[in-house]
Parts: structure tokens; sequence; C-alpha cells
């Protein structure tokens, strides 16, 4: 696998098209065209768009399968008339979406209001670049992807809070604060637990996390670690039981109230975006990655794109566990959200950082395995 | 003793169990609907197809639609026309105002035969109408698919519920035993004329106008030559439509109690 690399096959792609593409056109146009320089600019682009089509077609995937899955919580069938089982209800709700009017409220602030959701979009899609799918599947294996990763998780607050602000409408600007008030409390607990895999991998780089977890996942080890995370994730996604910013039930759509069209879709793709990361970044800190267990029969994990098969079959069963959360837990109030925020969520962290360090130190723990070469 | 309303205090809740507990419900729901979820797929599947609700309760044991759930549905009207007395109490009873009197065939010149035409955009449903019909003759079915490409086909003429009254669909058979009413019409005599007009308004034909004594002249005018009338109503017969006192151009019929 590791010799296919998806940016390999978008090269070879890009020089055999404009290869083909010089080969009929005469010599100067065909120097310019075989330029190393060009070719590398196409296996860029073409790399990019493999990647953007393949995050909105597992986004909006996503959106069928918590709708499926929603619907069986509620004793129904959810989308099924669209395509086999529903499967492009949503690609025809896009459509219906795209083909609205977007009106900008008068006095809105056209800069703010139109950059806010393109931005909102544009920064849950560039995370897409540096999650690793599969040992093939990245944009570069730098040192410090989860950094990079998180820190781009984290511009959200900003543009909803710009996108907000700039609708001139007091209810949405209230929500965006709300909004970013969840976001930026959860952020922390989110990073401290973040640090518990980091100390047990040794390294901030994605690709190497999962390969130290290639002889046990980190999930049980550090199971309150992944507790943190999963709630700190429910919150940045403002999903129930945690989506007071946009109480579907009472609020007219929170802080994005003002937008329509296009631009709302942008906002209802760019949190099933950031859904999507939350899960694929669950897998990737604590459910060992693309990686299978030993016991697991090699049948089932040799064939061709089992890395990505697998990866994907983990990614959509958290996100089932989120849809499940979303179907059984009541939304909370503000201030216990706050509270379990700053009380709750941070000494749990810490508490799982200290576990981590003793792992570290101990190197073994009964009940849980002997941990091999942890640190470097 | 008032005490003032306090908040009542929850016992407290293990937060473990706070979560858990719910997420458990919703595991066992979606257990149960993964089998099959309780919602049917109506233009696929309907309840009133007694071979799709046999197929239900066969396969998850739950029976649905049966009995008194479907069976007093109420939806679109059949209308016998045959029967009906144009009493007007369907139009007086209904809520909405959505029942028009409309000439039907079948009446004489001088009495037209009136039966209800009923506009579904305002109907809301109630029931109203049926229960007031003293004939029986106006009734709800199960009929409930109505949807139409322009709004003047939500009004239905009689004959149309007639149609709909002979495709003999499962009627609703719940009918409110409307109580004996101990209301009748009485007359105020001195005021009577004896025009008749409620006579040949009354669709249950149960006034008879009766030859009554010639009121004493009064002094210094001449005795008239006139018959004088009065009508008598046979309460047994009558339907309480109260056609008779809306027809009445000296206001002398009105509610009462008979003594
Ligand atoms: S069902 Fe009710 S609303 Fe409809 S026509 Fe009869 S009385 Fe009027
Ligand atoms: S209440 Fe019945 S009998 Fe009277 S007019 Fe209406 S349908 Fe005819």
């Amino acid at each position: 696998m590791a010799s296919a690399t998806l940016y390999s096959v978008s090269d070879g792609l890009a020089s055999a098209l404009l290869h083909a593409l010089g080969s009929v056109l005469p010599g100067p146009a065909r120097a310019a065209v075989t330029n190393p320089n060009v070719i590398v600019g196409l296996a860029v682009l073409i790399f990019a768009v493999i990647l953007l089509a393949a995050s909105m077609l597992n986004t909006i995937l996503l959106i069928w399968w918590e709708r499926k899955l929603l619907g069986r919580f509620m004793d129904r069938r959810g989308a099924m008339h669209v395509g086999f089982a529903g499967l492009l209800q949503n690609f025809a709700d896009g459509l219906k979406l795209f083909r609205k009017n977007t009106f900008q409220p008068q006095e809105a602030d056209p800069l703010g209001f139109y950059t806010g959701p393109c931005a909102y979009m544009v920064t849950s899609l560039i995370i897409f670049g540096v999650l690793p799918i599969s040992s093939g599947w990245n944009a570069g294996t730098l040192p410090l992807t989860l950094l990079l990763a998180l820190a781009i998780f984290s511009f959200a607050p900003l543009f909803i809070f710009v996108s907000a602000w700039s609708s001139n409408n007091k209810y949405s600007l209230m929500g965006g604060m709300r909004s970013a008030a969840q976001m930026i409390a959860y952020e922390v607990p989110i990073l401290l637990a973040v640090v518990a895999v980091i100390l047990v991998a040794g390294s901030f780089n994605l690709t190497t996390i999962v390969y130290e977890q290639q002889n046990y996942w980190f999930w049980g080890p550090l199971v309150v670690a992944l507790i943190v995370f999963v709630a700190g994730m429910l919150a940045e996604m403002e999903r129930i039981p945690f989506d007071l910013p946009e109480a579907e039930a009472e609020l007219v759509e929170g802080w994005n109230t003002e937008y329509g069209g296009m631009l709302f879709a942008f906002f209802m793709l760019a949190d099933y975006l950031r859904a999507l990361v939350g899960s694929i970044l669950v897998v990737l800190l604590f459910l060992g990655g693309w990686t299978m267990p030993t016991w697991v029969p090699g049948a089932l994990t040799s064939f061709p794109l089992a890395g990505i098969f697998w990866f994907m079959v983990k990614t959509y069963t958290v996100f089932g566990l989120f849809v499940w959360v979303r179907a059984s837990l009541p939304r909370v109030r503000t201030d216990q959200l706050l509270r379990v925020g700053w009380n709750r969520m941070i000494p749990l962290s810490l508490l799982s950082i200290f576990l981590a360090a003793v792992l570290v130190t101990v190197k073994c723990l009964p009940l849980l395995g002997c941990v091999p070469g942890v640190g470097s | 003793m008032a005490s003032p309303i306090t908040a009542k205090e929850k016992p407290s809740e293990n937060p473990i169990l706070f979560v858990a507990r719910p997420m458990a419900t919703a595991a066992r729901q979606f257990a149960k609907s993964l089998i099959r979820p309780a919602t049917i797929v109506y233009p696929y599947e309907r309840l009133e197809d007694p071979t799709f609700r046999d197929r239900v309760a066969v396969a998850s044991g739950r029976p649905i639609g049966v009995g008194h759930v479907w069976d007093n549905y109420r939806g679109v009207h059949a209308l016998n026309i045959a029967t009906c007395i144009s009493c007007n109490l369907c139009a007086f009873s209904c809520p909405d105002l959505c029942i028009e009197m409309v000439t039907v065939p079948g009446g004489d010149p001088k009495h037209p035969k009136k039966c209800p035409e009923i506009d579904y955009g305002k109907c809301s449903y109630c029931g109203f109408c049926s229960d007031a019909c003293p004939e029986g003759c106006l009734t709800m079915t199960t009929r409930y698919e109505l949807s139409v490409a322009r709004r003047a086909e939500m009004v239905y003429s009689p004959e149309k519920l007639y149609d709909v009254f002979r495709t003999k669909l499962p009627m609703n058979p719940i009918r409110v035993e409307r109580p004996a009413n101990e209301d009748a019409i009485l007359l105020d005599p001195p005021l009577c004329i004896g025009c008749n007009a409620c006579s040949r308004d009354c669709p249950t034909q149960c006034i008879t106008m009766l030859d009554i004594p010639k009121p004493a002249a009064k002094p210094g005018e001449k005795q008239t030559k006139r018959i004088w009338k009065e009508p008598v109503i046979n309460d047994s017969d009558c339907v309480r439509c109260g056609t008779c006192i809306s027809v009445c151009p000296k206001e002398c019929l009105f509610w009462g109690t008979r003594k």
C-alpha cells in the first residue's frame, strides 16, 4: 500500500495526461506542456479535486447515514424515495438549496456576510488534507499533523462569530456568541485529552500515532481521554445534547438565521464536514486508524483498499454513536454546558494525562497488556 | 391550607444513569424498529387495505388501525340525495360555514329541493353536520384522498357527494344518539297573519294551517271576510330545523317549551 499513495496516483495521472496532450501538440507547446513544474501543478490540482470529491461525498453519505439511523431510532424509515434507499435524497436537497435565492439582510456587512460561511466551509475542508485515511492517503507526513488539524479545527468559532455579527441581527449575534463560548470552552478539554494520546504515542504525527496502535488500540488504556474527547467533539460539532446555539426545536437556526440558499447549505455541509472530521479523529487517535487487530483473518485485511474500507467502517460506526447520543439525550442548558465543560471535563482530561503519564512511566499495566515501544 | 408553590426537589439522579438510561431506551427502540418501523409507507401501503393490515399484524404482532381506530374515521361525506329533506340543519351546524344549500332536481318549482354542497377547502371534518342530520342521509366515510389540481374542485356538489354515497365506502357508524328535544316551535298568536309561509317551507310537512275564529272587529271597522288560519305543528314529525322561524315574515314563531 505504501507504494501507491494518493499523490503518486495523481502525479502519474497528471504526467500521463500532459504527455498525451503534448504528443499531439507542435514542438514549443509540447515542451511547455510537459514541463515538470506544470506536471506537478496539475498533479496537485488532481490531488485536491480527488480529496474534495471524496470528502464531500463522504459528508453527504454521512448525512444520509444520520437520517437513516435517526429514522430507526424514531420508529420511522428516514429518506427512502430518491435513489436506492434514499441515497440520492441529499443530492436532491443540495440541488434545491443551490437553486434558491440568497438574500442579504438590510445593512448586513457583505464582506463578513459572504466570507463567513465560505471560510467556515473552507477551513473545514482543509483539515482533510492532513488527515491520513490510510497509509497512502494524505497530503504529506508533516511531523505536526495532529496539531495542525486541531488548529484549523478551532478556527470555526471565529468565522461563526463573523457571520453572525455581520448579518445585522441581534439574535444571530447572540447565537454566535453562545456558539463561540461553547466551542472555546470545549477546545481546552479536547486539547488536554489529545495530550494524553500524544504522551502515549510519543508523536504529533497522526500516521505515527496510528502505527503506534498496531498492537493495541488506545481506547482501552486511555478510556478517560476518549470520553472527554467524544464529549468535547459533540460540543464542538454542536450536536445534541450540546446543540444550544442552534436548538432546532426552539430557535430559527440560531446564529445562521439570516442565511438561506447556498450559504445555508455551506453551513450545513461544514457542520457535517466537522462531524466527519470529529469521527475521523476519534478513529485515528483511539481506534487504531486503518489498522486492524491481528486476530482478524488476513483475508479481511489484505484486499486492495482494505485500509480505507476499515477506516470508513470505523468512522461511520463512531458517527453512529454520535447519532445514538443525539437520539437519546435531551439538550442541556447553557449553564450546565459551561459547568460541565470547565468543572468536569477539564479535571477529567487532567486525570487522563496523569494516567497516560503513569502508563508511559510504568510501561506495563496489568490487564491492559504491556506497552511496547512507548516513548521513542 | 394553601401552601406557596415551590419548586419540587427532585431526587438527585446518578449522572451515569442519567445518560445510560435514555441511551438504553433508544437502543431498544432501534432494535425494535430494525424489524419494522411503525411508520406506514403511505402511498405503497394503505391502512384501509385489509391484506396490509393482516400482514403487519402477523409480522410484528402489533395490529394497526383495526376496530375503533379506523372505522370511525371522519373523511369525505356521503350524501343520500333521495332521503335528504332539505332541512338545512347540516348547514346550520357547520362551524366553518362550508356547507351551502344548492338546488338539485327533484323538487317542485314552488318548493325546490336543496341539498348540501360542501367546500372541503374549509371543512374541518368535525362531523357536526352528520350528527345534526335528522334523516341520517349525510354521513362521513373513510375516504381521505382529496388532493386536486384546482381550488374549485374542492367544492363537492350534492351529486358528487351522492357518488361517494354510491361507492359504498365504509361509513362512520357512530352517530350521536340525539336526546329528545324538549324545545318546540311555539306561536305568538296575536302576531300571526296566517300567511302559510311556514307550512309551505317545512321540509317535513308537519305544519297544518287550521281555521280559527275571526278576531272581533275593532269598533268602527268592518268585519273582514278573510278566513283566518293559524299553524299547528306536529311535534313528533318536526325535526327542529327552524326553517319556519326563518321564513316567518312577522317573527311570530319562536323556540320554547310546550306546556
Ligand atoms: S364536517 Fe364539520 S366542518 Fe365539515 S361540513 Fe360537516 S359540519 Fe361543516
Ligand atoms: S341535515 Fe340532512 S336532511 Fe337536512 S338538509 Fe342536510 S343532508 Fe339534508
